[in-house]
């Protein structure tokens, strides 16, 4: 017991002195502005002392109770848990999402913020079809969400379009540009694929940002026609042919909030039934299967090529719906809207929810999204406690938060398989 | 012997001509010509670092052979192996296992079985629009392709593991497994590299009877008897089974013949046992 102590003493403080290396210069050292106007070096030692400590007995309370990752959230028995968990949990939060806007002291604010964390949710969906199916890391998914906004808004601007005509055709876009994409950047495996499409995801913003005659440049795309309800548009004269004067309603600018909001949760499952079906189908099965082992594949008669096409084209499109979706709700779009930032919050979400698991995407969307505006109160210090929970989760459950794979497909009861077995995926 | 009166008689199945493979300045197989035929188990052996591996690539599409040619002899006629990829060679009827094994770990073993059969259950999807929807066609495709699959499980005794992941089997499970994996693509010729490798003798003994059952076409219901090309270094094995054996040392072929002929072959004594060669 005391040999444990001294090692767990030891272990946190070799930690500690780590965490005050990397502190002193990030945290203990602040240029600041001088009265007289003159730069001068501020030094933080209470802080660095404060962010040591605490280091120090996280590290303690991890050693001690021997926190580790080989311990936890990989046995079939914790599996099946978290399976069942699950299942109670989706039909919970699907409820509870249906019911939201009717729910008595829900306000535009919440609203807006389901709409927020709905539209990550269903990114995270598509993305979970390229990096948690088919194992390919895409670091440049916003480029798809770019495409089908900037596909959406020109369309409108230029042809007049309307949102339920440029709808289908932004996603369309968006999977012709990931099969353009995916066509020279496929064969390459791994990082080396990670890095290709983060390029690409840079190349989208700086086109979008440089070709000013086309999409106005770093002034971005006013004027975005809102969506209407089937051809009902959504005013405030409360004319018969309005959707508050065809229902005999009062108008109202909530209704259109609440539509948007029932409009993603339209897309997201529909992102999410798409899936799910997807999943028990040949195509399906072999994206895992590529996750899995592409060797095996190909000795299996798998074209390789056109299977992982496909994957990364369907991800592109339900990227290309959400794009739509944020371009008819802001009314307006810039490139810096889809900086990379939205592509590594898009890829946070995924591997936190764990990959491949729609339950666990959703969940970690509501946690990501909504966490950050629960920190808003935070201020300065919102992105440390983000990083703080991150990191915890990820210590406690290595694999996301539902690691565990449900087959696709049983003889007899369906059985989670543990996180162990299933594999990442290099690309 | 009837396995040797066969030989002069059955129909080839793989015409292996001249096949060079070199990488850089090394020469690992060097114009090795043999010819496999149909219904019969043949054996390719030799010590290591032979080219035996190097040649299984160059037959199932994972390398591109340096010269020679490699045709398939199959009812719809004649595939030239050494111009297709490695994907159409499997599609062609040419079906493998690896020397270390390569599952997909974390489907279960019905789905491995099922990934297999991807080729035919995707005409059947038409375009994955179909099947989206469930209509009956797919449907009845994918009824028949558990079945296949369930045969094959039966065959291979992994019935009651069906539902369990193949990373979670034990060993000698997963090897058999590759082999219902392969099998389930529905081959002309099965290619197995070392099957027999980290077996115990009761798994080597009923690897043999699985092996004979699928040349004779007796392992599962519904399937029509498969040549088998074998790689094994468990002479045991090779000698029990084979119709026919081909013997590589240093890239070239060394010996031919049924197994009895070669195992007193002189060349093969001596480059099994590193003896001085007299030739």
């Amino acid at each position: 017991m005391i040999a444990r102590l001294v090692a767990a003493i030891r272990d946190a403080a070799l930690a500690t002195v780590v965490a005050f290396g990397l502190f002193v210069i990030m945290v203990g050292l602040r240029t600041e502005v001088s009265p007289s106007g003159a730069l001068f070096l501020q030094q933080r030692w209470r802080e660095i002392g404060l962010l040591c400590a605490l280091v120090f007995v996280g590290r303690l309370i991890i050693a001690l109770w021997e926190i580790r990752p080989h311990s936890l959230g990989q046995s079939p028995r914790r599996a099946a848990f978290t399976l069942k968990l699950a299942q109670i949990f989706a039909p919970a939060l699907m409820a509870a999402a249906l019911v939201l806007p009717f729910v008595p002291g829900v306000d535009r604010y919440w609203l807006d913020l389901g709409i927020l964390v709905l539209t990550y949710v269903m990114l995270g969906w598509g993305l979970n079809i390229v990096v948690g199916l088919a194992g390919l890391l895409d670091l440049g998914y916003v480029a798809f969400y770019g495409i089908g906004a900037y596909s959406y808004a020109l369309l409108a601007q230029y042809y007049g379009f309307s949102f339920w005509l440029g709808l289908p055709l932004a996603g369309i876009l968006a999977a012709f540009w990931g099969v353009l994409l995916g066509f020279p950047v496929l064969r390459l495996r791994g990082d080396y694929l990670a890095i290709v499409t983060l390029a690409f995801g840079e190349i989208i913003r700086v086109v979008l940002l440089n070709w000013v005659s086309l999409t106005g440049g770093p002034n971005g795309i006013g004027g975005i026609p809102r969506p209407s309800f089937f051809g009902l548009p959504f005013n405030m004269s409360g004319e018969p042919d309005t959707f508050a004067g065809f229902f005999g309603l009062e108008p109202d600018p909530i209704h259109r909030v609440i539509f948007l909001y029932y409009l993603i949760l339209a897309l997201a499952l529909l992102t999410n039934w798409v899936t799910i079906r997807i999943r028990r189908q040949p195509i399906g099965r072999a994206w895992e299967a590529l996750r899995e082992d592409e060797i095996a594949c190909r000795a299996l008669g798998i074209n390789v090529t056109t299977t992982k096409l496909t994957a990364f084209a369907l991800g592109a499109m339900f990227g290309g719906f959400a794009g739509a979706f944020f371009a008819t709700r802001q009314g307006f779009i810039s490139p810096e809207s889809f900086t990379f930032i939205e592509s590594a919050i898009i890829l946070a979400i995924v591997v936190l929810g764990g990959m491949g698991s729609q339950i666990g995407v959703a969940v970690a969307a509501v946690v990501m999204i909504g966490g950050f505006e629960l920190f808003r109160d935070l201020q300065e210090w919102r992105m440390l406690v983000f990083g703080a929970a991150m990191v915890v989760i990820m210590v406690l459950r290595p694999r996301g938060l539902v690691g565990s794979r449900t087959p696709s497909i049983a003889l007899g009861e369906r059985k989670a398989i543990g996180a162990s077995h299933v594999s990442e995926g290099r690309g | 012997m009837s396995a040797a009166l066969q030989t002069a008689e059955a129909p080839k199945i793989l015409e292996v001509d001249g096949l060079t493979m070199r990488f850089g300045g090394l020469t690992a197989v060097d114009g090795v010509s043999f010819t496999a035929r149909q219904g019969e188990i043949t054996a390719l052996i030799g010590p290591n670092g032979a080219g035996k591996t190097t040649v299984f690539n160059c037959i199932t599409g994972f390398y591109r052979p340096s010269a020679g040619s490699l045709r398939l002899h199959r009812s719809g006629g004649v595939a030239e192996l050494h111009r297709l990829k490695d994907h159409r060679i499997a599609r062609a009827g040419v079906a493998r296992t690896f020397q270390n094994i390569r599952l997909f770990p974390g489907m279960t073993a019905l789905e491995n079985l099922l990934v297999a059969q991807h080729v035919p259950l995707m005409a059947s999807t038409g375009f994955g629009i179909a099947a989206l929807l469930g209509l009956g066609a797919y449907r009845k495709a994918e009824k028949a392709a558990v079945e296949r699959a369930i045969a094959w499980l039966r065959a291979t005794g992994l019935l009651e593991r069906a539902d369990d992941p193949a990373g979670a089997l034990p060993y000698g499970a997963q090897r058999r497994l590759e082999i219902a994996r392969a099998m389930c693509t529905g081959p002309t010729l099965l290619c197995l590299d070392e099957p027999a490798a980290g077996l115990n003798p009761r798994e080597s003994e009923e690897l043999s009877r699985l092996l004979r059952d699928i040349r004779d076409g007796t392992a599962a219901e519904r399937e029509a008897p498969t040549s088998v090309l074998l790689i094994e270094h468990d002479m045991g094995i090779v000698m029990g089974i084979s119709d026919h054996v081909v013997v590589l040392d240093h890239g070239r072929k060394i010996a031919e013949g049924p197994p009895a002929l070669v195992r007193n072959d002189r060349h093969v004594i001596a480059a099994y046992l590193g003896e001085e060669d007299a030739a």
